[in-house]
């Protein structure tokens, strides 16, 4: 008998660009650059730029405003192709990869959180975290239980039936980066997730990264913030596209199990002072 | 998939219901429309049917051409004709008469009234059934012997006696100039369609009864008609052509002097003329079928424009171009569908008052409705199609900086 192939069905067998390669590097740049062409003006936007980052790192991406942080995340979260050089993500060169393939890697292999939240209006919180899985085509119950976990972890078990626009934007952030964790994407990419934030919704942010760090997740948070940047072990400025400074943090804020809010505020005020 | 895309487009729709409502009148006129005129196609066709199914569909009268200047005494039929006809075409002939009926005043006691009497033969009752309520039928011995003899429908009877129960009675009447007693030996009853009651509703004070045929063929036993009925299955025209051509040879005459009014042109006809209004109806529907769908892409293109940071974002969360695709389709094909069914409900509903409204019991075929529905789906694919897939191409980065 003569299988028919069903358009609707993916294949089952995992394509080799979406295999994990366990590669010590998750993200290695080789000679990075982007051109903005505006038409009058071309404007670069990074300026060959050479970074690796190793699976399970917790890095912060620092820099004035127009330094580039955005143009380096999109490219890193796949949503932007680099006009010059290479991003290898787990092994894989992405400029090899199809528009198709490239919406399967930011499925399975990347978690984005945006400063705008970028949640889809007029749906719930728990569609919200499904979306991802749907595009995975995971079955429908899987999805649900899972959004349900995620929602709880981050601590809004109860308003999953909530629609974005009844949520604090502290909340709104925390369904985005239950969203973002729904495929268990290895790596997870957050472009300024506290910059419309009050800083106790800031706080808490930084702690569920943390966290996710603790569980083995490559962690990259862009911020203008140092005390935000304190949570990670690496920091990395940026100036007009290029890399001028890569440094490990030695001392990451680690909050405790008590009292650690009245610390970080008490943190966040020198921080404000220096 | 199919469900979750389903369940995103019905909220899209909902979001904006009255755009939406706008978007679907192109497609609810046209599907309303062509609903509408090809449920009153088949209501006039059931109606035809049923009354002639009353009439009797395989009957003919045969007689002597109208446009025939010089017709002689001999182009008319006698009652030998009649016989030799049933022996030559046995096979094929359930009944033959002459066609013959009277109308004239009827006296019973003082009561006067109107009546219309039909020439049977005995076994009339074969093609025109109704049920014998009291007394008998007229049998062979009426008909050969001229018995002034009558079979009254039940009404009638009620009528001019005031009871049903009016075999033995007896009224005059004047029947070619002669009048007479006339004996009720039976009472009858005729089921009739309502398309036939209400075709027949004016002229309910008119008396019938039926009346042996050869009291109406007498005195000179020349008489214009042949009246036949054919026998059920067998290939009518056919029958009655041949049946025509025998004639004009018994007559020394040529087929085409002859004429025949059928049941079966007459039905041909009521289907020329809905053959007609349907195809002019069928044009205005799929001008607005394609207004309509003009009108949804317009609007899908505006509603991809309006999501275009949706887009965005679910590009960014690992849809495919194909996974946008059918959202929007799915999304067309809903609103143009709920168009297709709201134009049906449209056109069932007046259908349906028109129907009350003349007591006329309407057909709607659900075969027709599935059909409408479903090809407004596709009309909303494919006018979906552009949109979507300008939706389905759109950049992750570009979509997200939209504002
Ligand atoms: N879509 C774009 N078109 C043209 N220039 C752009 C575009 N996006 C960013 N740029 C330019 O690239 C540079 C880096 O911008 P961006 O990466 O957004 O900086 P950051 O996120 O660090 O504030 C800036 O000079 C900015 O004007
Ligand atoms: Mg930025």
């Amino acid at each position: 008998m003569k299988m028919i192939k069903n358009p609707f069905v993916r294949k089952k067998e995992t394509p080799s660009y979406l295999t994990e390669n366990v590669s010590e590097d998750l993200i290695r740049l080789e000679n990075l650059v982007k051109i903005y062409d505006t038409g009058a003006i071309k404007v670069l936007g990074l300026k060959k730029i050479n970074l690796t980052i190793k699976r399970g790192e917790f890095v912060a991406i620092m820099g004035q405003s127009g330094s580039g942080k955005s143009t380096l995340m999109n490219i890193l979260g796949c949503l932007d192709r680099p006009s010059l050089g290479h991003y290898y993500l787990d092994g894989v060169d992405t400029a090899e990869l199809t528009p198709n393939e490239l919406s399967d890697i930011r499925n399975r292999k990347i978690g984005f959180v945006f400063q705008s939240f970028n949640l889809i209006s007029r749906t719930s919180a728990l569609k919200n975290v499904e979306i991802p899985m749907i595009y995975a085509h995971r079955p429908k119950k899987e999805r649900r239980e899972r959004a349900l976990q995620l929602l709880e972890k981050v601590g809004l078990g109860k308003r999953f039936e909530h629609m974005p626009n009844e949520l604090s934007g502290g909340q709104r952030q925390r369904v985005a980066i239950a969203r973002a964790l729904a495929n268990e994407p290895p790596l997870i990419l957050a472009d300024e997730p506290t910059g419309n934030l009050d800083t106790a919704s800031s706080i808490e942010i930084m702690e569920i990264f943390s966290e996710l760090h603790r569980e083995g997740a490559t962690v990259v948070v862009v911020t203008h913030e140092e005390d935000i940047a304190a949570f990670t072990h690496r920091i990395i400025r940026f100036q007009d596209g290029k890399v001028i400074s890569d440094e490990p943090n030695p001392n990451p804020t680690v909050t405790g199990h008590e009292n650690h809010m009245e610390g970080l505020y008490r943190a966040r005020e020198n921080g404000k002072e220096n | 998939m199919l469900f979750e895309n389903m369940s995103m487009a019905f909220h899209a729709i909902k979001a904006n219901k009255m755009r939406a409502f706008l978007t679907m009148l192109g497609i609810i006129i046209g599907i309303g429309s062509v609903i509408s005129i090809v449920s009153i196609g088949d209501t006039l066709r059931s109606m035809f049917t049923d009354i002639y199914k009353d009439v009797g569909l395989t009957q003919a009268y045969i007689g002597i051409g109208y446009w025939i200047e010089d017709v002689h005494q001999s182009d008319y039929f006698n009652l030998d004709d009649l016989d030799r006809m049933k022996e030559v075409f046995g096979d094929e002939i359930a009944y033959i008469d002459s066609g013959a009926s009277a109308s004239s005043k009827v006296q019973a006691g003082r009561i006067n009234m109107d009546f219309d009497f039909t020439g049977i033969d005995y076994n009339y009752i074969d093609v025109q059934p109704v049920t014998i309520l009291s007394g008998r039928y007229l049998n062979e011995g009426d008909i050969l012997g001229r018995k002034k003899n009558v079979v009254i429908e039940e009404e009638s009877a009620v009528k001019l006696f005031g009871t049903a129960d009016a075999v033995g009675k007896t009224f005059r009447t004047t029947i070619y100039g002669y009048t007479d007693e006339y004996n009720i030996v039976g009472v009858y009853r005729k089921e009739m369609s309502p398309f036939m009651k209400l075709m027949m509703g004016g002229s309910s004070d008119r008396g019938t009864a039926l009346i042996p045929y050869t009291i109406l063929t007498w005195p000179n036993d020349y008489f214009y008609y042949c009246h036949v009925f054919a026998k059920e299955g067998i290939d009518l025209q056919n029958f009655f052509d041949r049946l025509t051509a025998y004639i004009a040879k018994i007559k020394g005459r040529q087929p085409e002097d002859y004429s025949q009014t059928t049941a079966i042109s007459e039905m041909g006809s009521v289907d020329s003329v809905m053959g007609g209004i349907s195809a002019a109806v069928g044009g205005i529907a799929a001008i607005s079928l394609l207004v309509g769908g003009i009108g949804i892409m317009n609007i899908m293109l505006v509603s991809v424009t309006e999501r275009t940071r949706e887009i965005g974002i679910r590009k960014a969360l690992g849809a495919r171009t194909r996974d946008v695709l059918i959202q929007f389709l799915t999304e067309s094909a809903l609103m143009s569908a709920c168009g297709g069914a709201l134009g049906v409900a449209l056109a069932v509903s007046l259908v349906s008052l028109g129907g009350m409204a003349f007591g006329i019991p309407v057909v709607i075929k659900p075969s027709v409705v599935i059909l409408a529905v479903s090809f407004s789906a596709v009309v909303g694919i494919f006018f979906g199609l552009y949109p979507a897939s300008k939706a389905a191409k759109a950049d992750p980065i570009e979509a997200l900086r939209y504002e």
